[in-house]
């Protein structure tokens, strides 16, 4: 018998190789890759990703799926743009987490309440959110700084969380790692992290067994919309503005790369170790792309091929599939004839 | 005697360097009736799959008419006239039973109209085919709007129509109900007297007895052996099967009267849902154990869901130690001290990809997480516990996941996580289902004995030896409503089933 966390080391390992087999190549191919300015900037460049991996990866667990977060950090951030005249830079910051939240809590409740499937509830967010996005800022990136000079201070405070450091580190790296860990907690020690496991695991036996499934599904959706704003606020404090455009695709990005740190569709399994690696090895390899000077194109091709190599093979491993009947084609072996063929059938 | 239909000699095969069969040999006449004995993990199904080329054997040979048969996928058994009737039927449940039947071979029109499908030469085909075993069942019927014997039915209609020789059939009983399985039992003897061999795989001996005219036991992987059914009894036949006897339980008689003292735990008066059942009014003291026997579909099942909140009742209240109480949802259910083991415990019982000790302490996290942080070593000797008063086995200890484990522990399992959660009242419905028969003595046991510690137990069962053997007192259901009750020592098989079937009391 296999041991479950035998295979999941095992797992876990091949994804260490692969990530090493890609810094290897990346490092021979490009003098920039290795160097401390490069990592910087890639670590920067994922925290959005990193933050939305981590919620992704508990909705995931869970059975969810949440394909409205890029849409919604983009929301988010033109909320920020939107209010900060008006309401000043800090409150709006706050009420963009609330409108994160807020839309993933609306998804959640159409997904358990409603009964709309997941795919299509938050598909349908994914094109308000953004429509949203583009009316509130009239389709314009929208500054975020001190235009009248008035809140000095609280911008300030504002930009420090792009640009500040805590302990040495980019303070959205910070924010990252911190939520990295806080959810690796909560899947390991809590009730509502093994809620996750057992809701996506077998949610009608874990109904039966008396736990509230809607409201842990329903906290899931909430987190993974808290998580777009989060991700907002600490974007448009970098960049300094906020711009209905942000994110593009960022769900598949960010599927792509939980997906192939071994969280199933199907919900139930997979850790937030995996994910961090998967989250590795998909950035790695765009920002290795990029410096070899590959065009976009080519990097959405390359994450289609890895998104769809990561299910494929998920769907392979479930399915145990007779390899050596597949490959052999199915034919008839008549009786008595070539034993070895036969022999060979399992 | 005329030489065998079918021989399997000398069969072999391991899975990951474990012997699952071991020298495993056994023959088919033409026109006999096989049945294949064995508890859960004992071979059978390993044997079956080898016999339709769903696995390759280690070593040993497939003989058909003496002729040596190499089949490397269930396509070449299938040439060969070798059918198997598996317990959950494959069909279109919107297609009509003619195209069941032809499904892949539908008749076509002649000439330029090729590509249409001849309906009337269809039906017509589907027709001759059910006459061959005179059913009486129109082929434009929707396969969905048939019964389950019905269905199983059709799939030996369609087997037979492909030329079958052989006929395995995996518990094809387990969804019928007692009339149904007379006029399975019926089917089969025709195909006997045509001169078709089956292989009959039935955790119910009582049906061995009835339809098979040999028996083959098989335990741990290795042939006990082949008898004659006349030589054996059910006794024996145990015995072969577990490599021990069992406890006659029938003579344990129980303190009936020191129950009936004790206080009213489960109180349900004139609870009733539209369509499922009506004014049912019942009570579970505390220590008892109350038998709901039933047929399939006679409303009991859905009572224990309502009482547990999972279906809403239009009218009746519930009290649980004397409290009215409101129980809308399984959470409810749960809060009111209620324990509820479904029906199919790897599909609403457990969460197979979760360990033992995640499933044992699903339903009490209030206690060992009380503020969402899980007390780990807490939860480890409750699990320890639970683990060795049930005699829960398991291959890895209590990491290992419950996909792992045979029905019997599985359902120890879901027991093991009502206790944890410290119910007064538990609901079974169907608590061996697809249990082997030395499990299934072991649950028992353990009911027995959580009764003696205070437990209110209902049990639904449509087992009637189950019921007589583990009940304190019987009540029967038939269309919803109560029809008799019994304490055990008057029940008898007869007045079970006669009250059952809605005959008066």
């Amino acid at each position: 018998m296999k041991s479950a966390t035998g295979r999941s080391l095992a797992e876990i390992a091949s994804l260490v190789v692969i990530l090493a087999l890609i810094v290897i190549f990346f490092a021979q191919a490009s003098p920039v890759f290795l160097t401390q300015r490069n990592l910087e900037n890639t670590l920067l460049d994922i925290t959005t990703i990193g933050i939305l991996a981590v919620f992704t990866t508990m909705l995931m667990i869970g059975g969810g799926l949440d394909l409205s977060i890029g849409s919604t950090v983009a929301l988010c951030g033109v909320v920020i743009g939107a209010l900060q005249a008006s309401w000043g830079i800090l409150p709006a910051a706050g009420f963009a987490l609330i409108v994160g939240a807020f839309v993933g809590l609306l998804n959640g409740f159409l997904v358990t309440y409603v009964g709309i499937n997941p795919l299509i509830t938050t598909l349908g967010m994914l094109s308000i959110a953004r429509g949203l996005a583009f009316v509130f800022s009239d389709g314009l990136t929208i500054p975020v700084f001190d235009l009248e000079g008035t809140q000095i201070d609280a911008y300030n405070t504002f930009t420090q969380l792009g640009e500040g450091q805590v302990l040495g580190l980019a303070t959205p790296v910070f924010v990252m790692l911190v939520l990295f860990i806080f959810g690796l907690l909560i899947l390991q020690f809590t009730s509502y992290g093994r809620a996750m496991y057992a809701i996506g695991g077998n949610d009608k036996a874990s109904q039966l067994a008396g736990l509230s499934v809607r409201r842990y599904r329903m906290i899931a959706y909430m987190l993974s919309g808290l998580s777009a704003g989060i991700a907002a606020v600490l974007l448009t404090s970098r960049l300094y503005a906020a711009d209905p455009r942000a994110a593009p695709a960022m769900e598949l990005t960010v599927i792509t790369a939980v997906v192939l740190g071994g969280i199933s569709l199907a919900g139930g399994k997979g850790t937030l170790i995996g994910t961090a690696l998967g989250v590795l090895i998909l950035t790695t390899l765009l920002n290795g792309m990029k410096l070899l000077s590959t065009s976009t194109d080519a990097q959405n091709i390359a994450q289609g091929v890895v998104l769809l190599l990561a299910v494929g093979l998920d769907q392979l491993r479930t399915r145990n599939i007779n390899w050596s009947r597949w490959l052999r084609g199915s034919r008839v072996v008549p009786s008595g004839a070539s034993a070895k063929a036969a022999a060979g059938g399992d | 005697m005329s030489a065998p239909l079918l021989e399997m000699r000398n069969i072999e095969k391991s899975f990951y360097g474990v012997k699952v069969l071991d020298d495993v040999s056994i023959d088919l006449f033409a026109g006999e009736t096989l049945a294949l004995l064995g508890e859960n993990g004992a071979g059978k199904s390993t044997l079956i799959k080898i016999l339709n080329g769903d696995y390759t054997r280690d070593a040993g040979e497939v003989l058909l008419d003496g002729q040596v048969m190499r089949f490397t996928e269930p396509r070449d058994a299938e040439a060969a006239g070798i059918r198997m009737i598996y317990q959950e039927l494959h069909y279109a449940p919107e297609l009509s039973v003619a195209e069941n039947l032809l499904l892949g071979r539908l008749l076509h029109r002649q000439g330029a109209l090729g590509w249409m499908v001849d309906w009337n030469a269809t039906r017509e085909k589907a027709r001759e085919a059910l006459k061959l075993l005179n059913v009486e069942i129109d082929p434009m019927t929707k396969m969905r709007d048939l019964s389950v014997v019905e269905r199983e039915i059709i799939e030996i209609v369609k087997a037979l129509s492909q030329k079958a020789r052989i006929i395995v059939m995996d518990e094809p009983t387990a969804a019928l109900t007692p009339p149904e399985v007379q006029r399975l039992f019926g089917i089969i003897r025709d195909l006997c007297k045509q001169g078709i061999g089956i292989i009959y795989i039935s955790h119910r001996l009582d049906e061995v007895f009835q339809i098979a005219q040999r028996v083959t036991v098989l335990r741990d992987g290795k042939h006990v052996g082949t008898r004659p059914i006349a030589e054996v009894t059910n006794k024996t036949l145990v015995h072969m099967m577990v490599g021990r006897d069992i406890e006659g339980r029938a003579e344990v008689r129980k303190n009936t009267a020191a129950i009936q003292r004790s206080d009213v735990v489960l109180d349900i008066a004139g609870l009733t849902k539209q369509g499922a059942f009506e004014d049912i009014s019942l009570q579970v003291r505390a220590g008892e154990i109350v038998g709901l026997f039933g047929l399939l579909g006679a409303g009991h099942n859905i009572l224990t869901q309502t009482i547990f909140g999972i279906e809403k009742a239009d009218s009746g209240s519930v009290r649980i130690n004397g409290q009215a109480t409101q129980i809308a949802s399984p959470q409810d259910g749960k809060r009111a001290g209620v324990g509820f083991v479904p029906l199919d415990r790897k599909v609403n019982g457990l969460v197979l990809g979760m360990s033992v000790r995640k499933n044992i302490t699903l339903s009490n996290w209030r206690v060992l997480a009380p503020l969402g942080i899980f007390s780990q070593g807490k939860e480890m000797t409750n699990t320890r516990l639970w683990v060795d008063q049930l005699g829960i086995r398991m291959a890895g200890g209590i990491e290992t996941h419950t996909r792992y484990l045979s029905g019997g522990n599985q359902q120890k399992v879901v027991l093991a996580r009502w206790l944890e959660a410290n119910v007064k009242v538990l609901l079974l419905n169907e608590p061996t289902w697809g249990v082997d028969v030395g499990a299934r003595s072991d649950i028992y046991d353990q009911l027995e004995a959580l009764a003696a510690q205070g437990l209110a137990i209902l049990m639904v069962s449509s087992d009637i030896e189950e019921v007589l053997t583990v009940s304190h007192r019987i009540l029967t259901i038939y269309r919803g409503r109560l029809t008799g009750e019994f304490m055990q020592n008057h029940a008898t098989q007869e007045k079970l089933l006669h009250a059952a079937a809605g005959g008066v009391s």
